[in-house]
């Protein structure tokens, strides 16, 4: 009975930490509404939805599975239904200063792949860039429509004690969570329809209908009505839901590289009626696996000779190939000389201070102040090869170290930042996890468009930093707030018929 | 379409069916029990398996033939590749290949039918009611198909649906008969073929025309949900002969042999667009062959001929028309 009157904010502690939603005088003004619905919620009202959410994910099979069971348990990914909120004037900023950044990156990889200028004139070491696991050689000199090589971008954007974005890294390869994206905001508007009629939340369901077209733009010249495909390693693909999704959303074919092949550089599609020309794929394989006659010769995940049709114009892949020698973690530190180079700006955002391996003096700090860092292997992803050195044991740190000192070309240490944290719902009350924000930018021919929000992951583990899904990260939906109320309308939900026929 | 996307949609079609038609192979058992208790000793478990051709399959694994072992064997086993769960199961996973083809209600529909059936068990069965279980698996796949029909484009996504679907009816028809009259009628080899039905004051409730071989003729049509509308079409009763006719000829029967290769037929027309008299290629050959035999055969003409041949053929000429399609259109 007592608990029936408690707010689910009752002891909230926002642990000295960036909270995104509650300061000491109480909610900030962007939260304000959200603030007083969620106040006035009990928490079994609270985790009907919750559980409302986790069923109708469940039976959209939005899943994954548990390894190591023989059962083959599935479980939901984890969804907080407590959304973050973007007020109109910082996602502003965040807007342009992710768009300057991909134009940055977009002419850098065009540069390293012809006369690499910005090698020869300083400011980014040669030696770092040729050398990166990533940087495809037999790439150099090939030309890809629009000078696009980064179609689709996915930068990390962390907040620090301060509330000051900064960019912690950038995903050029095959960045994922769209689906999520989308797919939250849809579980939200059917669990709280409320709250988006009182908050002016700007839409991102065109999502697909902008990637879609942009990868039309891309086609090859001549091709007056372009076939678009969208290359899938397979079904037991982590991503594969999201593939699937995204293929649906834009009304493109899901392929698999057994279902292409290559003909005079040209790829064909098998269909029932015979091979069908492909014009753009894509992709969500990595370089690696993408045809065997050029990367790793034993994958069967991709199309042998797709490269060649690649070099020839013949067909269009996004991303494009070699893309990640842009977010190669040890490039990451000249992001901003990039900007300077080739735009003559400064940079926007903010990044992450960071130490290289790769410098003698970087690397000497990072061994010097281990305890106090947090080391990343240069090309791992999804939270592998990470080491925290405030969390970790002195053994830990020490056969890291080791590593460390095997090849220091490949790690980098940054200072830990402390992460912006969230409420979220655990245990029938609100308590603060930490946050990250993953935008999603979408490089047109001469446009970048950037969808209102992207994926807010959260690291559910009480204290941890880790966001990743395969790290026990889960995700919120996000919310940029527009300009003012009457402007934006939110359009999830369904239209309604106007019954009165005049204007 | 994509040849695999097609492959795929002919799978979805044939499992869901699959599991449909295991679902009620094993629940005539219970008819059976149900109709009399005579026609209960009459049909045993030995009897389920032979149908299916899995006895050495069983055999391998399993000490006794009991109502446990079967249940588990045919609906849950993972190392049966026809059980129910298996079928349901790559039906899900071939939805799931394709999710992007069907409509999002045909993979919710896939991926709840799947989630409910995880929850039964053997144990579970036994104790609550075998009833309720088949029930739930022919609802899972009506669900299923009835979503379809409403939400899937007509096209060719369909067209291979359909074709699987069908197919696989036609050919468990077939199996469901041609059991059962072994069955029912033990006494009798393949040579002799069925007598005309005799006076139903018979005595020995064994023999045909008997009391076991009445109620024994009348689960098999409950087990294809045939019952009422043979009723309906027959008014002068049960024989094997008549149940014989309407479960293969019956033009109206959407589960008879020639109803369902008529729709195979059909599909693999509508994927061709061929309007010509003469097939075009090897599938509709196939199909078009056993569809117009029988569209002109007469179920005397089946029995004098024998009934279990003539049902051994259509199983095979299913699995060629099968073959034929996937020569065609699936292969990639």
């Amino acid at each position: 009975m007592q608990n029936e009157s408690l707010s689910l904010f009752d002891a909230y502690d926002r642990g000295g930490f960036f909270d995104e939603m509650l300061t000491e005088d109480g909610p900030r003004p962007h939260y304000q509404k959200l603030y007083q619905n969620l106040s006035a919620m009990s928490h079994h009202e609270f985790r009907a939805r919750t559980e409302l959410a986790d069923l109708t994910l469940m039976n959209q099979g939005i899943t994954f599975t548990v390894y190591g069971d023989e059962e083959g348990t599935e479980k939901p990914f984890p969804v907080d239904l407590v959304p973050r909120i973007i007020p109109a004037s910082e996602w502003a900023h965040l807007e342009r200063g992710l768009g300057q950044r991909v134009r940055a990156l977009n002419l850098f990889l065009h540069d390293v792949y012809h006369e690499a200028k910005i090698l020869s004139d300083g400011p980014i070491p040669r030696e770092l860039v040729v050398n990166a696991p990533n940087f495809r050689r037999n790439f150099i000199g090939a030309n890809v429509p629009g000078d696009i090589y980064i179609h689709i971008c996915g930068s990390d954007l962390i907040r620090d004690a301060d509330g000051t974005y900064r960019v912690l890294e950038d995903n050029c390869r095959t960045p994922s969570g769209v689906s999520y994206m989308l797919e939250n905001r849809l579980i939200l508007t059917r669990v709280f329809p409320g709250l988006f009629r009182e908050n002016s939340v700007r839409p991102i369901d065109d999502y697909p209908s902008v990637l879609l077209n942009n990868l039309r733009s891309f086609a090859p010249p001549g091709r007056e009505e372009p076939n678009v495909v969208l290359l899938t390693p397979g079904v037991y693909n982590s991503a594969y839901f999201e593939h699937a999704f995204l293929a649906q959303q834009m009304g493109i074919e899901l392929v698999e590289g057994r279902d292409l092949f290559v003909d005079d550089n040209m790829v064909f599609v098998k269909t029932t009626r015979g091979p069908q020309r492909v014009d753009v794929i894509y992709r969500r394989i990595d370089d690696d696996f993408l045809d065997p006659l050029v990367f790793r010769p034993e994958s069967a995940l991709g199309v042998p000779g797709i490269v060649n049709a690649y070099r020839s114009g013949n067909v269009v892949l996004a991303n494009g190939i070699g893309t990640g020698v842009a977010d190669d973690k040890a490039i990451y530190p000249f992001v901003p000389d990039m900007i300077r180079y080739y735009l003559g700006e400064e940079p926007i955002l903010e990044q992450v201070p960071t130490y290289l391996g790769w410098r003698e003096s970087d690397l000497q700090y990072m061994k010097d102040h281990a305890k106090e860092l947090v080391f990343k292997a240069t090309n791992e992803s999804g939270g592998y090869g990470m080491l925290i050195g405030p969390q970790a044991s002195p053994t830990e740190i020490s056969d890291y170290l080791n590593q460390v000192m095997a090849d220091p070309r490949n790690y980098i240490a940054q200072p830990l930042i402390a992460l912006s944290r969230s409420p979220c719902f655990v245990e029938d009350r609100f308590e603060g996890r930490h946050i990250d924000l993953r935008p999603f930018i979408l490089c047109g021919k001469d446009s970048v468009t950037i969808m209102p929000g992207g994926l807010t992951r959260v690291a559910l583990r009480k204290g941890s930093y880790v966001v990743n899904s395969s790290q026990g990260g889960g995700s919120k939906d996000t919310w940029v707030l527009g300009e003012s109320r009457n402007v934006m309308q939110q359009t999830m939900g369904s239209m309604t018929q106007r019954m009165e026929g005049g204007c | 379409m994509l040849s695999r996307h097609a492959d795929c949609a002919f799978w979805i079609g044939r499992y869901i069916e699959r599991a449909e038609a295991t679902a009620r192979m094993i629940d005539v058992h219970y008819h059976f029990g149900l109709e009399s208790p005579l026609v209960g000793r009459a049909l045993t478990w030995e009897a389920i398996l032979a149908i299916s051709g899995q006895k050495k399959k069983f055999n391998q694994r399993y000490q006794e033939i009991n109502e446990r072992n079967i249940l588990h064997f045919f609906a849950f086993d993972q190392n049966n590749s026809n059980s129910i769960l298996n079928c349901v199961r790559l039906a899900r996973e071939n939805g799931r290949a394709i999710r992007d083809q069907i409509s999002s209600e045909m993979w919710e529909s896939l991926n709840r039918y799947y989630l409910d059936y995880r929850r039964w068990n053997v144990d579970r069965v036994i104790s609550e009611s075998p009833f309720a279980f088949f029930q739930s698996v022919k609802n899972g796949s009506h669900l299923f198909q009835g979503i379809t029909n409403r939400t899937l484009m007509m096209g060719e996504t369909r067209d291979f649906h359909d074709a699987g679907r069908f197919l696989e009816r036609a050919d468990q028809t077939a199996r469901i008969l041609d059991v059962k009259y072994h069955d029912l009628l033990p006494r009798f080899t393949s040579e002799v073929s069925i007598p005309a039905p005799t006076d139903p004051a018979v005595v020995d409730p064994f023999s045909v025309g008997g009391t076991v071989d009445t109620h024994g003729w009348t689960a098999v049509l409950k087990s294809v949900g045939a019952f009422e509308a043979f009723r309906k079409t027959y008014r002068q009763g049960v024989t094997p002969a008549r149940v014989a006719e309407f479960l293969i000829l019956n033009p109206q029967f959407p589960a008879s042999v020639r109803h369902s290769i008529g729709r195979v037929e059909g599909c693999v027309r509508r994927v061709s667009g061929n309007r010509d008299l003469s097939p075009s290629n090897p599938a509709e050959r196939a199909v078009g062959r056993l569809y117009n035999d029988l569209n002109y055969l007469r179920a005397d003409e089946i029995i004098a001929s024998g009934l279990h041949e003539f049902l051994e053929t259509v199983e095979k000429r299913c699995a060629e028309i099968g073959f034929a399609i996937g020569a065609t259109y699936l292969k990639y």
